[in-house]
């Protein structure tokens, strides 16, 4: 071997023991995590196989994300099994519960509905002005599978910590937007020709349904415009008005979270439609981290725009050196920027600072919510694909 | 300045990663503290309201709720409802027939007849405010009516 292989394999050495270094904190955390799962009751063996093989398939992407600088690619396989392992787990629970994945009237008036994040922007405005929160489901943990209580500390919890972050490293739904639109080599309907107005939309979105619900006291997104309650639950089609939701429900899902993202490679309903990220792009001000431009070293070739999943990244990205509001710090500009001009930065230090801590820094949180979120639900949903090839049902 | 604001990111960044990795043990130790603190609670649309009255009939129960008008944002709808509630289910005769005072005033406003297991109910209104059967559910633990009503203050 030659001086300069042998200084060249010393220093990937060095960076693989310096991301094991890194990688171990977070192992740490995520392994007490699901120690505490398993000290619940009688231990399935089964569950043990689910947790271990979860997490060391979540702790190896870590590892590959800090030594490759491919984050992209490795956050993505872990936020689409993520979106995949939701309902792997959740229509059997509603299975075993419920008796299918409609929920009657009789489970809407027991509070048997489970929350999910979406909701908050809906819910604001009624809890502030009369201290009531407009949906059918419980208040603390009990039979549902997600409380208020839950969904409101984790949403406080991860906006303080990742920002808008949240639509590509904490959102359960997000992966199935992303599955579809990383499915096609080349899109069929190129960025160009999307009219950028569009936007705007998810802003629209987020009003109207503020305001609706705050009007009519009733969840209205959950209604009748959430794509994901074709994967999750939705009302039993006892009347007309049902029978439309569920339609409208359906439609949503095919056309911005399979068609569209199929034919465009961008995420339409993350980028394009969801109130919840637009609310998120305003809540993300308080988080400390954002991407920048480093302006000397962009040369204008514009991949970063044309590659953007989320229409986050314009002209005027380029002029200002930072990416749009909506940005949802998935690294796919951070990775595929030729002239590494494109990077994870703490607001407050200089933009030539260590992007390497910055990206560390931030990597953390986001890791830990990815973490927390997805390797629960891809555990759970191991554990019911396992149960299935050795019971035969996935039902309890 | 200069040197305080990246001292500060620096932190704050940390100061994430910590918030991160507390939300598990958050969301387990904060979760009743906050709904005490804030006292929110489900929506009466949902939820039927609170519980006004119990009727002890020994190996079950009658819950009477308080009538639900206040599910908008300002002040009080024209119509609305009120739950009535028996529980536990399985301790539930196959007919239940009952009068129900809705308003405290310590008058029955009507009479509600229910068969537990076929979950068909009759309404007999007393009142005039008192309009239809808006459905008769049987939820996990519990059988419910929910009669429509006009406000009697409006």
């Amino acid at each position: 071997m030659t001086t300069s292989g042998r200084t060249e394999a010393r220093s990937s050495g060095m960076a693989v023991w310096k991301a094991v270094l890194l990688m171990l904190p977070a192992a740490l955390l995520s392994s007490l995590t699901w120690l505490g799962n398993l000290m619940g009751g009688d231990i399935d063996p089964l569950i043990v196989v689910a947790l271990v093989a979860s997490w060391l398939g979540f702790t190896v992407l870590f590892v590959l994300m800090l030594t490759t600088g491919k984050t992209y690619r490795y956050r993505s396989i872990m936020f689409i099994l993520t979106a995949i392992a939701l309902p792997l787990d959740f229509i059997p629970y509603m299975v075993e519960t419920y008796g299918s994945m409609m929920l009657a009237d009789d489970v809407m008036f027991s509070g048997g509905a489970s929350f999910c994040p979406l909701t908050m922007p809906m819910i604001i405005i009624p809890a502030l002005v009369k201290g009531v929160v407009i949906f059918p489901g419980e208040i603390l943990p009990g039979t549902a599978k997600g409380a208020f209580s839950i969904m409101f500390i984790l949403w406080v919890g991860a906006s303080l910590a990742v920002g808008r972050g949240w639509c590509s490293w904490g959102c359960f739904y997000g992966g199935w937007d992303e599955l579809f639109s990383r499915i096609r080599k080349k899109p069929l309907i190129k960025h160009k020709q999307i009219d950028s107005r569009w936007r705007y939309l998810p802003f629209a979105v987020l009003l109207a349904i503020v305001l609706l619900s705050a009007i009519t006291f009733s969840p209205i997104y959950c209604e009748w415009l959430c794509p994901f309650k074709a994967v999750t639950e939705f009302q039993a089609p006892s009347s007309v008005l049902a029978v439309m939701q569920i339609t409208i429900f359906a439609l949503l899902f095919i056309g911005l979270v399979v068609v569209l993202p199929l034919l465009t490679k961008r995420r339409i309903q993350c980028g394009l439609f969801c109130p919840f990220g637009a609310m998120q792009s305003f809540l993300n001000k308080i988080n400390i981290f954002e991407v920048r431009i480093d302006l000397e070293k962009c040369t204008q070739c514009k991949k970063c725009i044309r590659e953007c999943p989320t229409f986050s990244l314009d002209e005027s990205s380029l002029e200002s050196g930072k990416p749009l509001m909506t940005c949802t710090k998935c690294a796919q500009c951070v990775d595929t920027c030729p002239q590494g001009a494109i990077s994870y930065h703490i607001k407050g230090t200089p933009l030539k600072a260590n992007p390497t801590v910055a990206k560390v820094l931030f990597l953390y949180p986001a890791y830990i919510l990815l973490m927390f979120l997805g390797a629960g639900s891809v555990a759970a949903a191991l554990y019911r694909i396992l149960m299935l090839v050795t019971t035969g049902s996935m039902l309890h | 300045m200069e040197k305080i604001r990246p001292v500060l990111g620096y932190i704050m960044a940390v100061f994430s990663c910590l918030i991160s990795a507390a939300i598990l043990p958050a969301i387990a130790m904060l979760s009743e503290p906050f709904i005490t603190a804030t006292g929110l609670t489900i929506s009466p649309n949902y939820s039927g309201g609170e519980v006004v009255q119990t009727i002890d009939h020994g190996a079950y129960e009658t819950h009477v709720h308080r009538m639900v008008f206040d599910d908008v944002l300002i002040g009080e709808r024209k119509e609305g409802f009120i739950q009535v509630d028996w529980t536990p289910l399985d301790a539930l005769p196959a007919r239940i027939d009952e009068e129900i005072d809705a308003d405290g005033d310590g008058q029955a406003d009507f009479r509600i007849e229910v068969d537990t297991t076929t979950k068909e109910a009759m309404l007999t209104p007393y009142a005039s405010w008192v309009l239809e059967l808006e459905g008769a559910y049987r939820p996990k633990d519990f059988f419910l009516v929910r009669v429509h009503l006009k406000n009697p203050a409006r």
